[in-house]
């Protein structure tokens, strides 16, 4: 396939968003800045019916990938630009400009008003643009350069509104995060470099296939998920994300819920032969993935800000998105990241919508109470992502989350009552969330007395629509495994653990639907949380405040996220101290005194050189004198 | 003899080095000159009769016309430089410093 | 008998020359390198060139070393209050001296432990002071015109300057 036989499709998909970030940066920001979004809306919407185009295509069998343009070769290497268009892409691509296009709609009414409102859609653009960028890579130095500028948007983002100190710092925190993470992804980019000489993917696959060099697979496996682990928020490196929610709502929705933290599960999918080539990888992946998921649970129940609630959700997702891929389900990973796409974005711009009733970026749960009936649009929206994310049948949630815990179920070991608690903790934090904000009046909040409004129609609409997709994505599940099946190009065919493959066309993808389902394991945990939550809020409704103010000591055990957010600070301070240290010590006053010494030392030595050269006529015959009869003594021996 | 003669040149030629190195003034260094240039026409000499080459009688001849010549342009150049009023101490011209 | 009588000229030219170097007067340096060409003229006559010989002390020693003591007397050789003899160096004086005696004794060194042959004390064969002068005009002759031509050019050493200074 050449370029000339790429459909028109995949070009506007770079196309429509470049000429709308550059015809926003260059002719609308001086002139008019308050319509640089409408060119940008537009670019949305080509984005996004294109992708749906593509998306068609691949179903029907036509993925494809190729080189489009070589940018620099050196000997055997070459870095090349690619498309691969292809199963797992276009699925996560249709989400995320459907998603994203929504979400913009959204910030257009959300960030009326506000100085920064044209640089807001610009960089939020090109946010867009490198996530298309990313999920279109054909080999990993591609892909590791739209990852680098999904990062950088992120930190324009999170830092959008800059004279907020907490913004700057989160904005910097995250930044530095992903780029503990990205320097092992440029590691092993590097290792694959110097062992397979290719980083196009359909290439690696073929050499993994065959076997070549399965000594370095360990080495460049671990690296990816060290990398995914910073980009997706996970155990040892999550801390970036609650704090993210500095920047503005739809920054929150877009990137921190949907699609920036999705990166990181997306290069494992795109990796996945290579890692699940090496035996122990994909149970380690597993286990950091259930590990965080119960993690972040028990934290999200124990906060008050709403935005941070959904952020350690966001965190417990992700960690069951890993989950699924370390057992080997890839097929469902997709799924599931698609779905939570859906639910997490209705959910934050609900939570935006709280926070725009009250005039501040988001809602603290002492700020509102008994909502239902002030806000009613973001009420439904809420509640149907909240069932969705529960896992409760028919939303789109059961389809996906419960069979990731059936799975894990059949997995065995610890994994097993992980997964159980999960589906009781996700149950439990949303509806403690949900219950807090629209039911009861309670007397440490301010419920009514803040005369919450329902934001405008071009702030409900989206959400609405969302929701709607919340509802209703389930029914693509068969879509979405045919997509990944046989839209994979160059996918291996078996791989030793997991005989049966990826869910190719054969092994069942949803579980039969019973009644026994309905009510099985993770409705009866569902329903179980449910339960906990309503008699923790509405029975007993002071208690959420009460436990705090009981035991201090223990919400600030929750507060530090059980001691990793110190252990994590005295790390980061040590590493700031080493760098102060090389930085003063050894560069300033010891490196840069030997080169300036040695300035000094050899004019030193000139200086006694030049005593040679007194003017007295003396010397300069006694040198003479002495030279020549040394000389003559060498020459007469 | 030759040993003898040897010996002579040596020590007069080292006199008259030393002269020339170690003395402040500018006409003990020309002395000095003059000196070594003697030291040398007794060995050139000895050494032509030793092996009757009477070219190397002429030689001496030649060197001491030219050394007689030189002694003179020294001499007038040093009463130049008195003349310019710098004295005849060679610890005083330090033009070539640095 | 050429042999002692070598020895005693070479004897007397050599502690002449001592005294040379460490007189405090610049007359007395004079008078003793005068001292020191006439013994050279002597060797040189004992050696078998009675012309250099003479050529030697009428040149040398009969006028050259007038002018020098005339010059001598024009810049002042009487030791004077703060007349110093030897000059100041960069490095101690001392230094200065051992280095120059390092050097003559390696030179010394190296040509005692050479070895040479002693050929005797014989005297010069008679015809050799023909040959020389024949020498001087044959082969030497271009040499001899130009050594000619050089006494000319120094005259021009004395020529004063236009302004005397």
């Amino acid at each position: 396939m050449t370029p000339a036989d790429v459909p028109l499709e995949a070009w506007l998909l770079f196309a429509a968003p470049i000429a709308a970030i550059l015809f926003g940066f260059f002719v609308l920001r001086p002139t008019k800045p308050e319509w640089t979004h409408l060119p940008i809306l537009l670019s949305c919407a080509i984005v996004t019916a294109c992708s749906f185009a593509l998306a068609a295509r691949v179903y029907s069998g036509h993925s494809f990938d190729l080189n489009v343009w070589r940018w620099a070769a050196a000997g055997k290497w070459a870095v090349d630009f690619g498309l691969r268009v292809d199963g797992p892409g276009v699925a996560v691509l249709a989400m995320v400009s459907l998603v994203g296009s929504l979400i913009h709609v959204y910030a257009a009414g959300y960030m009326k008003g506000d100085p920064g409102f044209s640089r807001f859609f610009l960089v939020f653009h090109l946010f867009f643009l490198a996530m298309i960028g990313l999920l279109t890579a054909n080999n990993f130095l591609q892909l590791y350069l739209f990852w680098e500028l999904v990062g950088v948007a992120s930190y324009l983002l999170i830092g959008f509104w800059f004279h907020k100190e907490s913004a700057r710092k989160a904005a910097f925190k995250a930044f530095m995060t992903n780029r503990v993470g990205d320097f092992g992804f440029l590691i092993a980019l590097l290792y694959i470099l110097a062992n397979f000489n290719v980083t196009h993917f359909h290439l690696i696959y073929s050499l993994i296939d065959k076997g070549v060099r399965p000594d370095a697979l360990p080495a460049i496996g671990a690296l990816l998920v060290w990398a995914a682990c910073a980009k997706s928020a996970q155990f040892p490196l999550y801390f970036w994300l609650p704090d993210a929610m500095e920047g503005p709502t739809p920054t929150s929705a877009l990137m921190h819920a949907a699609t920036m933290v999705t990166a990181g599960v997306f290069l494992l999918v795109r990796s996945w032969p290579l890692i699940a080539a090496v035996p122990w990888l994909p149970p380690l992946v597993a286990g950091i993935g259930a590990f965080t998921a119960v993690f972040a649970a028990v934290i999200a129940a124990t906060k008050k800000d709403l935005k941070r609630i959904l952020a350690y959700s966001t965190v417990s997702h992700l960690g069951i998105m890993m989950l699924a891929l370390g057992l080997g389900q890839v097929a469902l990973a997709v799924f599931h990241l698609v779905v939570h796409g859906f639910f997490k974005a209705v959910l934050f711009l609900c939570a935006g919508n709280v926070g725009h009733a009250i005039h501040k970026p988001t809602a603290n749960v002492d700020e509102v109470g008994g909502w239902r009936k002030a806000l009613p649009w973001t009420y439904a929206c809420f509640l149907i992502a909240a069932l969705s994310l529960a896992g409760v049948w028919p939303f789109a949630g059961f389809f996906s989350k419960d069979a990731i815990l059936d799975a894990a179920w059949e997995g065995g070991g610890w994994i097993k009552w992980a997964s159980l608690f999960i589906a009781f903790g996700s149950a439990f934090y949303i509806f403690r969330m949900l219950l807090l904000t629209f039911h009861g009046q309670r007397p440490e909040q301010k419920g009514l007395k803040a005369h919450p409004h329902e934001a405008e129609a071009g702030m409900v609409a989206p959400v609405f629509f969302l929701a709607l997709g919340a509802l209703l994505v389930g029914l693509l599940a068969p879509a979405v495994q045919h997509l990944v099946a046989v839209g994979w190009l160059g996918m291996p065919q078996a791989l030793p653990q997991f005989p049966g493959g990826l869910n190719l066309p054969g092994s069942p993808l949803i579980p039969e639907l019973s009644f026994k389902d309905l009510f099985g394991r993770g409705g009866l945990m569902a329903l179980l949380g449910f339960a906990a939550a309503y008699y923790l809020t509405m029975v007993d409704a002071g208690w959420d405040w009460r436990w705090r103010r009981n035991a201090p000591a223990l919400e600030a055990v929750f507060e530090s996220d059980f001691g990793w957010k110190i252990l994590v600070g005295w790390i980061a301070d040590g590493v700031v101290s080493g760098a102060r240290f090389a930085g003063r010590v050894l560069d300033k006053k010891w490196w840069d005194g030997l080169i300036e010494g040695s300035a000094d030392a050899s004019r030193g030595a000139a200086g006694m050189l030049a005593g040679c050269a007194s003017g007295r006529l003396n010397d300069y015959l006694w040198w003479m004198a002495t030279g020549a009869a040394l000389l003559l003594g060498r020459a007469l021996r | 003899m030759t040993a003898l003669i040897w010996a002579t040149t040596a020590l007069l030629f080292a006199a008259g080095l030393a002269m020339v190195v170690l003395r402040r003034q500018l006409l003990a260094m020309l002395l000095g000159v003059e000196l070594m240039i003697a030291a040398v026409n007794v060995s050139l000499v000895h050494h032509a009769g030793l092996f009757s080459d009477a070219e190397a009688m002429a030689a001496v001849a030649i060197i001491l016309a030219v050394a007689a010549a030189e002694a003179v342009v020294g001499l007038s150049l040093i009463l130049r430089v008195l003349r310019a009023g710098r004295g005849v101490d060679a610890g005083a011209l330090t033009e070539l410093r640095g | 008998m050429t042999l002692f009588a070598v020895m005693l000229a070479a004897a007397v030219a050599v502690a002449f020359a001592g005294v040379m170097v460490f007189s405090r007067s610049l007359y007395v340096s004079a008078v003793c390198l005068l001292v020191v060409l006439l013994q050279t003229g002597v060797i040189f006559l004992l050696r078998g060139a009675p012309l250099l010989g003479l050529l030697q002390v009428m040149i040398y020693a009969g006028a050259v070393m007038v002018l020098v003591v005339i010059t001598i007397m024009a810049t002042g050789g009487e030791p004077e209050k703060g007349f110093e003899r030897f000059a100041d160096f960069s490095f101690p004086r001392w230094l200065a001296a051992a280095g120059l005696g390092a050097a003559a004794l390696e030179i010394g060194m190296t040509l005692l432990l050479g070895g040479f042959s002693d050929a005797g004390a014989a005297p010069a064969a008679p015809a050799l002071g023909a040959a020389f002068s024949a020498a001087l005009f044959s082969s030497y002759a271009p040499a001899t015109e130009a050594a000619t031509v050089l006494m000319f050019l120094a005259a021009l050493a004395v020529l004063p300057d236009k302004e005397g200074a």
